[in-house]
């Protein structure tokens, strides 16, 4: 009974605590929604009222939060660079106009991140201002844009160091979305992403690409040629499906078979190969002989990815 | 280009043109500002901090490794067994004058390393400098009695231990020099790649051995990039050059029995540019290339070639419109063309098995490919919680001498993406893909062979229909809770012979926890399932032989990372990994009977205890643990198949670990 009563005046207490520290942490603006969040938004910005001293203005108030002063351990607070927004407008060339946001904050400054109530569009308007260069071209048909992913969902810049910029990094970052391939990678082959020795961003540029799967080269092969410059060829002797996409037999984000492939030799082969010959022969014990002992079908055919050997049609030299 | 790219440029820009006016999201770019009252000179920035001068940290670590398995270098960085040390460390330097460099360096001394260097000035001329050196094995524990020496294999009573490893060590240099509207690059790679990997040789028998390698890759890649407000371009041209050092092999008895990778070079000259219009943008690439190989061939009787003059020319071309018709709607969509056009010459070559059409000479067949993709896309915000996309997406692929010419690939897709609760969201993804395409025909060069019932899987007929659902969940600002489950269905509904089904399932749970200021943990899982059906002939006929496949994989791991203690000097972390990736088979032929044991299991468990020694220097005492094994029915003893000579039974199985003291000064 006495447990019961404690309890019950102990949330007495926190729901009268909630109910009062609310009004107080609440801005003018937390109730917008989000349309009306981005047309006031829009009328400051067109008005342009912005501070007379800039940053200066802005630490008035802010100078105690580390997060804020972090800026100035990143290049966007480095008012020595030429490009950096510190050099510019300072901390209003992405917050936009102070207006009359330091009158007891009367008015919302542009925000990011996940507590931001913009669109990721229009947050990502600001980064776009200045980032407009051959790495973010393709950036507007991306399927980050058109999943509406803010730049900041990746991006710290109030940081010294952006984690997606730090290649011992980067790979968290991009799998904390990605968990599929963060599974992958620890399959029984796999490239070795899970040291963090490749990132996803050596064959996959996030902010999109001109290629499939926003891969960094024109093609899939092309993207598998830059490291494995040995199969580009051309050979005399090419097997079509290597030649086509090397993603025929092989899935490189990892697979419970060796080297990466999608089956493993003989099935892999024999989804393809079943002639009058020995390539249609079952195996239904393996390392018995040499079509399911050893290298399988490449205990021969040794040169699967093409010979040059003139001698070479059946890939065996 | 048999898609209407006009009509749909055409109709993009009209849709642009009409909205341009009507209201647009916003765009708060600084270039866009309205700056008429700024007074910039009053902007000094007085309580902004200094940042001149060096900062960042470096470190040197000694560890000890205790493993009897080479393939534990794979998770240690190193294979070599006992006390090791390496260098570790990211700096940064700045300057008033707008001098910056930055260089980072993991593990410097292993066999697994990297440096980074950045320095430049900014807003003018950046130089990076950049090494990397990986390493990846295999087994150390590879029986062959074949020694390799300048080219010749010779067979020998003795047998040796190889170690099957690949090395690559890569360096490069890059220049970019730029000012407001241009920037022009260029950058310069080189690779050494050596070691041993697994591969195999008919003698006429078949023995697996250890080929070496040894090759050399350097890349260059220079351009231009111009930019304006609404426009951007780069040119790009690119050239690479792979050379192998390790010529045609040869036994004592049978030369040039394995031809060596020939040497080729790669060039590409590239286009690229993006517009904008209102909030239309299109952007487009267009890349013409070639790829050379013209070492000298393996002189035989039969060969009537020196060198052969194998050329491929490639063409790519993409255009992408994308626009924001309004607030809530946007449409896209791509044209997009790639050609591989082999130039090579077609010459008569005797071949050692005799071919029931040709005879004992076979003509090579340079393959040429052309594919081309049309994709449309729309998305609409139905409301500030649901939004709506819809799109499809053609490839149509034609193909010289294959038993189809021409495939077609088409897909419906939809995604929903819900945030109707707070802290929760929802995306739900559907696609319908078919794909068909031109009569299926074994060719005229294998007709006789092949079973005409097969259908080979990257060619045939196909349905694929798959779902996905992603979940996200934040109730509080200390927890957060993903869930994603996928499922996909591959039907080869025309096949008799070859791949007939394939069913991929599976789901993945992540949990993070900031529990309070010092201690966060995280946990996740995930398991998938491939199932698959094959069937085939031995008769030529129809199906008398069926395959079932199933492949398991579950990824399990958790960790926790605990600083404040001992007044904020002690931290202490973990994170523990398990996966166990299996696939079996089985056969039915009259019986059913499974092939055999084909799985791998490893468990990795990290701890580690950072000390703060002072404000600047740090000491780190961290404890790994790899416990790994992995069994495959084709590995076997060398001689355990008459006729077949294997490199041994390579199977893993160890438990390994390092312990690894560091120190780092941090510099301020």
């Amino acid at each position: 009974m006495m447990n019961k009563c404690i309890i019950t005046k102990l949330l007495c207490v926190i729901f009268a605590f909630a109910c009062l520290s609310l009004p107080v942490q609440a801005t003018a603006w937390s109730q917008l929604t989000g349309e009306q969040l981005e047309q006031q938004l829009t009328e400051k910005f067109a008005e342009g009222n912005y501070s007379k001293k800039g940053a200066d203005s802005c630490l008035m108030c802010h100078k105690k939060n580390p997060t804020v002063m972090a800026i100035f351990d990143g290049v966007h607070g480095n008012s020595s660079q030429a490009n950096s927004p510190m050099a510019g407008l300072q901390c209003e060339a992405c917050h936009g106009p102070l207006g009359k946001h330091n009158k007891a904050g009367k008015e919302p400054m542009i925000a990011f991140g996940k507590e931001s109530k913009l669109p990721a569009q229009t947050q990502n308007s600001v980064c776009l201002g200045c980032h407009n260069n051959p790495e973010q071209m393709a950036w507007h048909s991306s399927s980050h844009n058109l999943d509406q992913v803010a730049c900041s969902d990746c991006h710290s810049i109030h940081t010294d160091k952006d984690p997606v910029m730090d290649p011992l990094t980067v790979n968290d970052s991009c799998t904390s979305c990605h968990s599929q391939q963060k599974s992958a990678m620890n399959k029984r082959s796999s490239h070795p992403l899970k040291w963090d020795r490749m990132t996803c961003v050596d064959c996959h540029n996030p902010h999109g690409s001109l290629s499939e799967s926003a891969l960094n080269r024109n093609t899939i092969n092309d993207t598998c040629y830059s490291c494995h410059g040995e199969k580009r060829g051309p050979v005399l002797w090419e097997h079509a499906p290597v030649t086509e996409n090397c993603a025929n037999c092989h899935n490189p984000h990892g697979s419970v078979n060796e080297a990466m492939l999608t089956y493993r030799a003989p099935q892999l082969c024999q989804q393809c190969h079943m002639d009058d010959g020995h390539a249609s022969r079952v195996v239904q014990q393996g390392g018995t002989d040499a079509f399911g002992g050893g290298k399988s079908c490449l205990n021969c055919h040794s040169q699967i990815h093409g010979s040059n050997h003139p001698a070479g049609s059946k890939l065996q030299r | 280009m048999r898609f209407k790219l006009n009509l749909i440029t055409l109709s993009f820009l009209a849709i642009s043109s009409v909205v341009t006016a009507s209201a647009m999201a916003a765009d708060f770019g600084v270039n866009k500002a309205n700056t008429s009252t700024v007074k910039q000179d009053k902007f000094q920035c007085k309580r902004c901090p200094k940042v001149d001068g060096y900062s960042g940290t470096i470190g040197v670590n000694a560890a000890y490794i205790n493993s009897d398995d080479i393939h534990s270098g794979n998770a240690f960085g190193t294979d070599k067994d006992g006390a090791n040390a390496s260098v570790d460390a990211d700096l940064k330097y700045q300057n008033d004058a707008g001098y910056k460099a930055l260089f980072q360096a993991h593990r410097l001394g292993l066999d697994n390393s990297f440096a980074h260097l950045t320095a430049g000035k900014s807003g003018l001329y950046t130089v990076t400098a950049d090494y990397q050196r990986l390493t990846s094995y295999q087994s150390g524990d590879a029986f062959s009695q074949l020694w390799y020496k300048d080219d010749l294999l010779t067979p020998s009573v003795h047998t040796q231990t190889q170690q099957l490893s690949l090395q690559r060590n890569q360096a490069g240099l890059g220049l970019s020099y730029g000012r407001d509207f241009y920037k022009a690059y260029v950058r310069y790679d080189h690779e050494q790649k050596t070691g041993n990997i697994s591969s195999s040789i008919v003698t006429p028998r078949p023995v697996n051995f250890g080929q070496p390698v040894d090759a050399n890759t350097d890349n260059l890649t220079a351009g231009l990039s111009l930019s304006g407000e609404h426009w951007v371009t780069d040119l790009n041209y690119f050239v690479s050059q792979y050379q192998n050092d390790i010529g045609a092999l040869s036994l004592p008895y049978l030369y040039d029995v394995f031809a060596a990778t020939p040497d080729n070079q790669a060039h590409r000259l590239s286009l690229s540019g993006q517009y904008q219009i209102g909030r239309t943008v299109i952007s487009g690439r267009l890349a013409s290339g070639k790829m050379i190989q013209d070492d000298a061939l393996i002189q035989m009787p039969g060969n009537p070639l020196q060198n052969w003059d194998g050329e491929v020319k490639t063409l790519d071309g993409k255009f992408a419109v994308t626009s924001l018709v309004s607030n809530k709607f946007r449409l896209g969509g791509s044209v997009d063309y790639s050609k591989r056009d082999n130039k090579g010459s077609i010459w008569e070559f005797a071949q050692f098995e005799v071919n029931g059409i040709t005879g004992a000479f076979k003509q090579n067949v340079p393959l040429d490919t052309e594919r081309r993709g049309l994709k449309v896309n729309a998305s609409y915000r139905l409301s500030s919680d649901y939004r709506l996309q819809a799109g499809y997406d053609r490839k149509e692929m034609e193909r010289s001498y294959g038993d189809r010419e021409q495939t077609n690939d088409n897909a419906l897709w939809a995604k929903l993406n819900i945030q109707a609760l707070d802290n929760l969201k929802l995306k739900l993804k559907a696609t319908l893909d078919n794909r068909d395409g031109s009569e299926y025909q074994t060719n005229a060069l294998t007709s006789s062979e092949t079973n005409p019932l097969l259908r080979k899987y990257y060619l045939a007929d196909r349905e694929r229909t798959a779902f996905e659902a992603k979940f996200n969940h934040t109730p509080t600002s200390w927890l957060s809770l993903d869930l994603s489950a996928r499922y996909a269905n591959d039907d080869y509904n025309q096949t008799q012979i070859g791949l007939t089904e394939s069913e991929d399932y599976g789901y993945d749970i992540n949990l993070g926890l900031q529990l309070n200021q010092h201690l966060s943990a995280y946990a996740f899982g995930g398991q998938q399932w491939i199932k698959s059906n094959q069937a085939g002939s031995q008769g030529f006929s129809t199906a008398d032989w069926y395959a079932d496949i199933e492949d398991d994989f579950i990824n399990l791991g958790a960790g926790f990372n605990y600083s404040g203690l001992m007044q904020n000097k002690l931290s202490l972390g973990g994170d523990y990994l398990f996966a166990n990736s299996s696939s079996d088979t089985s056969v039915t032929y009259n019986v059913t009977a499974p092939l055999g044991d084909y799985y791998s299991f490893n468990h990795s468990l990290q701890l580690h205890a950072n000390y703060a020694l002072s404000e600047e220097m740090a000491l780190k005492l961290a404890y790994q643990y790899e416990r790994y094994y992995d069994t495959d029915y084709a590995q076997i003893d060398v001689d355990t198949v008459p006729g077949l000579t294997t490199l041994g039974d390579l199977n893993h199985n160890y438990n390994a670990h390092q312990v690894m003291l560091s120190f780092s000064y941090q510099l301020r």
